[in-house]
């Protein structure tokens, strides 16, 4: 497609701002989380500190585990996003591969699941959660998010974009099911299952009302109910201190999706395999 | 036994039969084609013999054993699809060996094999590339290494050259004919052009609409047709197909006719059929501008040009005839005359549109140069 010089320019600049919109709030978080509170405060929107130190580092530190709590946001984000994906993979294999009575009226069913709120769910799993003596613990956040119909029917999608003729070949190979997936359909569908992972992984690591339900304790807590215990009613208004909790909480997804870029913008861009 | 046999197969899709009551045997070495237009069944019956598919009734026989319910894997095939289906995350090394790795052949018998496929395909400096790096033909060419290094009794060939241009359809058949010489497995090959089918083949199974139509040499295919279908399909321009009646000793099409010969009248006295129909092959005419004996006449209704000759539509009494010609100086309305030659008739019974049989003495095989050694009856 040809475009016009003119038309060109505004779309920069459309695109300019879009970027900058997206940006702005980051690089004010990042630029607060050094402020000391009083400079939060005043009129000036200095968006880099002018007085800058760790103090609000520091505080954060002192007043909880947070290397604990990273910790605790990590393994729920990883264990969950490992499981939806095994899950997710199995389930959009036999869907594709395999041929059984009524595959279409479960697919249907399976499908329909995502059009569910979330809310519509909370309490039964939370009462589910409790008779089997999993609160105030991680695995008790974990357990509900072990499968996912929107990752089987991602997943599903990119596997009905290979061809049928290289599983036929493979077939004709004496091939297993497992050495099909293993050797054929993951590595073709990896840049779907790489998107879906960290699509899964982002989720869950800034998933905050499930864990308040579950979590009690601080020690158990994850991320993101660090960051309310600095904005809410109970822990105050220490703005400065809760940015701190953002640039923590962003760090790992951040350096997750740049090395993972690649694949990320592949699953966007890519129009099936040829 | 490398044969494969089909006793009274059928295949459905629901209510819809598209292979019905299949009786063949393909014999072992031999090349044999599945020849038909789209939606015959001929892709089908050859994912039956690979297994893809599953046999609705009958039985498959393949080495002497029933194979209706043994998997694609352990039926000793290889197969060519028509899109290549080339793993695209492998290298040409990998796509071709990975069947071999799979099966737990030996390092050094699978370089071998690697070799000597390499070299017979001319694929050497392209191991480490991956198909999509590769030109169609070279893709191809990886397909037809793929299948060839498992040295299968049976090899499948799924229209494996449609993807092609001309040339490389040519040397890619040369290089078919080339392994089989080789491994001398049994080939079954699905294509819809009759060029590959004539050029290719040992024997070819003609299909139409999921029936078998005739099954036999090529040359008997060209010269005697089964039925209509065949005739029609087979050749181009198609075989001209024209209503008539009999006359005493003659054909009467529309309002002329022309006189058979003896061994004709015999044959058609035999048979003793009163409604049929005359077939003539294009090429198998004489066309010219003055009355010939024993001919007809019509009108020029539009001349085709086919690089060495031209094909010349006629009216002949509001029936369609093609002729060929040697040269293109044909206007439309003209009248012309036409001479099929008598050794090249053939007869259909209408109703079931299929042929009435040839006379002992027409031989098929040697091509009766009909003007040249002055046997024509009139």
């Amino acid at each position: 497609m040809r475009i016009s010089r003119h038309a060109e320019t505004i779309w920069h600049f459309i695109f300019m701002v879009t970027v900058l919109v997206m940006v702005f709030p980051i690089i004010y978080a990042f630029g607060m989380s050094f402020k000391p509170l009083e400079d939060a405060y005043n009129n000036v929107l200095n968006i880099l500190p002018i007085n800058a130190s760790l103090e609000n580092y520091r505080t954060l530190f002192a007043s909880l585990p947070v290397l604990k709590i990273t910790m605790n946001t990590f393994v729920v984000a990883s264990v969950a996003t490992v499981f939806k994906l095994v899950t997710s993979f199995l389930a959009a294999y036999a869907f594709v591969y395999f041929k059984f009575k009524g595959k279409e009226v479960i697919y249907f069913l399976l499908i329909g699941t995502i059009f569910i709120p979330f809310t519509v769910t909370m309490i039964p799993n939370y009462l589910i959660i409790s008779e089997i003596g999993m609160l105030d613990s991680v695995w008790g956040v974990i357990l509900p998010q072990l499968a996912d119909a929107v990752g089987i029917f991602l997943i599903h999608q990119a596997m009905k974009n290979i061809p049928g003729s290289l599983i036929e070949v493979a077939r004709l190979d004496n091939m297993g099911h497992g050495r099909i997936m293993k050797d054929i359909v993951l590595p073709l569908v990896r840049p779907a299952v790489t998107s879906v992972g960290i699509w899964f992984f982002i989720g869950t690591w800034n998933e905050f009302v499930w864990p308040v339900l579950v979590l009690k304790t601080t020690e158990n807590y994850t991320l993101p109910l660090a960051l309310q215990m600095f904005i809410s009613s109970e822990g105050g208004t220490n703005f400065t201190v809760a940015m701190a909790v953002s640039v923590i909480t962003m760090i790992i997804p951040l350096i997750l999706y740049l090395s993972f870029q690649k694949y990320i913008i592949g699953t966007f861009t890519s129009s099936g395999i040829k | 036994m490398k044969e494969i046999k089909f006793e009274h197969v059928k295949k459905s899709y629901g209510d819809t039969e598209v292979v019905k009551d299949l009786n063949f045997t393909i014999k072992e070495g031999e090349r044999l084609i599945l020849l038909g237009p789209s939606g015959c069944g001929k892709s089908t019956i050859l994912r039956m013999i690979a297994g893809l598919e599953d046999i609705t009734a009958g039985n498959l026989f393949m080495n002497g054993q029933k194979v209706n319910d043994i998997p694609s894997g352990k039926r000793n095939v290889s197969m060519v699809f028509q899109n290549y289906a080339l793993y695209p995350h492998m290298t040409v090394k990998q796509n071709i060996i990975y069947g071999l790795k799979v099966k737990k052949v030996d390092k050094e018998e699978i370089e071998k094999r690697l070799e000597f496929v390499l070299e017979m395909l001319q694929l050497k400096g392209y191991e480490d590339r991956l198909p999509k790096q590769l030109s169609g033909g070279q893709r191809q060419r990886v397909a037809l290494a793929r299948a060839t290094v498992k040295r299968s009794d049976f090899f499948l060939l799924d229209e494996p050259l449609s993807n092609l241009d001309a040339q490389l359809r040519v040397s890619a058949r040369k290089e078919l004919k080339k392994i089989h010489e080789m491994l001398g497995q049994t080939i079954v090959y699905v294509t819809h052009d009759q060029i590959e089918a004539m050029t290719f083949a040992d024997r070819i199974v003609l299909m139409y609409n999921g029936e078998l139509q005739m099954i036999d040499t090529p040359e008997n295919v060209y010269h005697r047709p089964a039925n209509v279908f065949t005739a029609k399909f087979i050749g181009s321009p198609p075989t001209n197909i024209l209503e008539m009646e009999l006359g005493d000793g003659s054909v009467k099409i529309g309002k002329q006719s022309f006189l058979l010969n003896d061994l004709w009248k015999q044959q058609i006295s035999q048979i003793g059929a009163e409604e049929l129909l005359f077939g003539i092959r294009p090429e198998h005419t004489e066309l010219s501008a003055i009355p010939l004996p024993n001919g007809l006449r019509g009108q020029v209704k539009y001349v085709e040009n086919q690089g060495d000759n031209y094909g010349v539509y006629l009216d002949v009494d509001g029936q369609e005839l093609i002729a060929m010609s040697e040269n293109g100086n044909w206007h439309d309305g003209q009248d012309a005359y036409v001479r099929p030659f008598m050794e090249k008739f053939h007869f259909f019974f209408k109703n079931t549109e299929k042929n009435i049989g040839y006379p002992q003495q027409m031989k098929v095989v040697e091509e009766l140069h009909y003007l040249e050694e002055g046997k024509v009856t009139v």
